[in-house]
């Protein structure tokens, strides 16, 4: 990645972000249209480190990142961007690197033309962005194909050329919508190592998705959305704690489930068991936390073979569906 | 060059980026190409027309009937006004004249004496090149008969295109009565052309629809497609963006209509009549041209790209707008000083190509009045050449000196562009973009 001294660019000498301020903040934000809320009094500060958000399609992900972006006007409320409106100022996007959910993209450009032709957008000479477009191409693996037309691109190679236009700047601040939707295993993986390690270096990333196990294999800080209204935020495991008393399913794929249901019965946390095969063990569960931290100890003492560990109903909609009482 | 940011430099980058981005998107697409080649197609058939009546011959008439022999003695009524024998006698004619003269053939009569004129101004003109007004034979108030006190003359007073016919001018009896019709429908022909395809063909109808089919989704199809969320999603104010867009534009329409209108120079300076290979004296009209052309071009498309940004169908918004503008290009051509010029973006257009023109060409009133004149005598109809020139010549508007009225009508249009631009980028700073 670049230093951050190239910038070139007149307004960031001229704007300063305000460094008492997160660099995401929402103060009793809501966004209506007409009488659909898509967000409802949302108040969260964010800096640093990798943030997934999460929710169902229509929760206000997309909402909140045009809020963020300026796009949007809220209805209610004070977004404020390194401590300035978005709405009103576009200096802060000096910062930001931003890759919107939509599929259109300019396919006559090629790779390169599209990420140099938006770098000079930040002030970049010719060259400069020519040179920095190259690099964050290289960056999201794209340095075989930079000249190669963009309509000739697969979804995945879409995708990372979005991310790579969003990073030209060396931002502060990465907001990506939906990044991984519609991508094959090796440009999801890719992607991912992207995010991750734009999160090692110290930016704050935001990314959205609707699936749980995918923001999970990027990070644990996560903010859930749902019908417009903030349902959770803070570490993904603080939060699954906090749903114990909830009943949860665990399903052990082994040799011989029956034996290890014997060893596992007298535990106190569980409360069913359910053998869908012979291989297969189904735990139900009120104490997710402790029992999952103690099953690992309880199968390699009593030498059980076991080849899979997970949590059938632990996705999006369940965990939406206890947050919210079973609204979901 | 130091590398050094400067507020200056930032913008520049970005100007650029966004025109070069935008004329290169442009340069992509069929749509620009097609209403180009249209737009070529349109000028080029009504430039074919214009060859046409360069090449043809018109006929020559005899307008104030010299050509005739009344008393059928053989000698042509213009030679018996010569010689001074009675046109309505067939027993005096030259031929009884000591020494006697020999009958001319009647078409010598036909197209004998053309105008003589230098420039544009009240005064006496014309010189009786057949000589049947010096003639000898005539006393000194037969060679006035317009009551000058020149002989053989003719007393023009204040041409202007609202004296009607022939008002504004008196010849003395004999003097430029028989003008060249060819030369005279050539000479008018070809004005009117010039005016007819600067107006209507490049300042209207390429200066209005090419920002039609052009300018109007420059913001707004970015918009409904999503691609403006990269554009967005830098530290760029919208209005600079509108700003931008409209200058890729312009990098692409400005030389096309620049190629157009000195293309047309070339053709009409070639076939256009002149003493030499090419008609020089045309330059200056052509240059008021491609001015209005050019300037109506950035008028339209700040004003259609806001109306794009107001609304997704702006183009329905904008058709009206053309009808009103059509309906203002006609005003100018009868009623040039109509004060409701001032509310449309032609009515200016049309004051610098009239005021180019009263540069370039200060004898076109002059030009117009004699054809309608033609000679002077009672049965004499208007001269070929000269309606067209009347419909598609008129005075600017504003009643300035011709450098003056450029002056100012460039100002209102920049004005007007100013205008657009900032009403525009105010509408797109104010929308909401999904």
């Amino acid at each position: 990645m670049p230093d951050p001294t190239q910038q070139g660019s007149a307004e960031t000498k001229e704007w300063q972000p305000d460094v008492n301020m997160p660099v995401v903040y929402f103060q009793g934000v809501s966004k209506s249209y007409g009488r659909i809320h898509a967000l409802s009094n949302i108040t969260l500060g964010l800096s640093g480190g990798v943030t997934g958000l999460l929710g169902m399609n229509g929760a206000g992900k997309s909402t909140m990142f045009k809020l963020i972006m300026g796009k949007l006007k809220p209805s209610a409320g004070e977004v404020r961007l390194f401590g300035t409106d978005p709405w009103k100022n576009p200096a802060p996007y000096a910062r930001v690197g931003f890759v919107p959910e939509h599929e259109k993209m300019h396919d006559w450009m090629t790779a390169l033309d599209f990420v140099s032709t938006f770098a000079r957008l930040h002030g970049m000479t010719r060259d400069k962005a020519r040179k920095e477009a190259i690099r964050v191409l290289d960056f999201v693996g794209l340095s075989d194909v930079i000249n190669k037309q963009i309509g000739q691109f697969s979804k995945g190679m879409r995708q990372r050329t979005k991310i790579a236009h969003a990073l030209v700047n060396d931002p502060q601040l990465i907001i990506l919508d939906e990044p991984l939707q519609g991508c094959d295993p090796l440009a999801r993986t890719t992607v991912m190592n992207v995010i991750r390690e734009l999160g090692k270096m110290g930016r704050t990333v935001l990314v959205s998705s609707h699936i749980l196990s995918e923001i999970e294999r990027i990070t644990e800080q996560i903010v859930i959305l749902h019908q417009g209204k903030l349902v959770a935020l803070g570490n993904l495991h603080a939060i699954r704690e906090r749903l114990d008393e909830i009943p949860h399913t665990i399903r052990i794929v082994g040799e011989d489930a029956r034996s290890l249901a014997k060893d596992i019965l007298g535990h106190p946390a569980v409360f069913g068991l359910s053998f869908p095969s012979n291989t297969e063990l189904l735990i139900q569960t009120y104490h997710f936390g402790s029992l999952h931290s103690e099953l690992p100890g309880l199968i390699v003492n009593n030498g059980h073979k076991v080849t899979l560990i997970d949590n059938p109903d632990d996705d999006l909609e369940s965990l939406l569906g206890h947050l919210t009482g079973g609204s979901a | 060059m130091s590398d050094k940011p400067t507020i200056w430099r930032a913008l520049d980058r970005k100007a650029m980026a966004v025109a070069e981005f935008t004329l290169r998107q442009q340069r992509k697409r069929l749509s620009t190409w097609v209403v180009m080649g249209v737009g070529f197609l349109a000028m080029a058939v009504l430039t074919m027309f214009y060859i046409d009546s360069m090449m043809r011959d018109y006929e020559a008439i005899d307008n104030d009937g010299d050509s005739r022999d009344f008393d059928m003695d053989g000698y042509p009524n213009g030679q018996e006004i010569l010689y001074g024998t009675d046109i309505l006698d067939s027993d005096s004619h030259p031929g009884l004249l000591n020494p006697p003269v020999a009958p001319d053939d009647p078409s010598k009569w036909i197209d004998e004496d053309d105008f003589d004129i230098e420039s544009l101004a009240a005064g006496s003109y014309g010189y009786d090149d057949d000589g049947d007004c010096r003639t000898e034979e005539k006393t000194a108030s037969q060679q006035d008969t317009n009551n000058n006190n020149i002989p053989c003359d003719v007393k023009v007073t204040e041409p202007s295109y609202y004296n009607g016919f022939d008002a504004g001018i008196l010849g003395d009896r004999g003097v430029d009565e028989d003008p060249d019709d060819d030369s005279y429908a050539k000479e008018s022909i070809h004005r009117a052309f010039v005016l007819a395809l600067g107006k209507f063909g490049f300042v209207f109808l390429i200066g209005i629809f090419v920002p039609l089919f052009m300018a109007t989704g420059l913001v707004r199809d970015e918009m409904t497609s999503g691609t403006m969320h990269y554009m967005l999603s830098k530290p760029i104010a919208r209005s600079e963006v509108f700003l931008y867009r409209i200058l890729g534009f312009l990098g692409l329409a400005w030389p096309y209509m620049t190629g157009m209108v000195v293309l047309a120079a070339l053709v009409t300076g070639f076939f256009g009549p002149s003493d030499g290979f090419f008609r020089f004296k045309d330059l200056g009209v052509w240059m008021a041209v491609l001015l209005a052309s050019l300037l109506a071009i950035l008028v339209y498309a700040m004003l259609f790209c806001l109306l794009g940004v107001l609304w997704k169908h702006g183009i329905i918004l904008a058709l009206p707008f053309a009808a009103w503008e059509l309906g203002m290009i006609l005003t100018t051509l009868g009623a040039p000083d109509a004060a409701i010029l001032r509310f449309s973006v032609i009515g200016w257009a049309m004051n610098i190509v009239d005021a180019g023109a009263a540069l370039a060409w200060s004898d076109t009133s002059l030009l117009l009045e004699l054809g309608l004149w033609a000679g002077g005598s009672n049965n004499a109809e208007p001269l070929t050449g000269s309606l067209a020139l009347e419909i598609f010549a008129s005075d600017s508007g504003l009643g300035l000196t011709p450098l003056m009225t450029i002056v100012v009508s460039i100002c209102v249009m920049l004005f007007q562009a100013a205008t657009c631009w900032f009403l525009g980028g105010a509408l797109f700073k104010s929308k909401e973009i999904d």
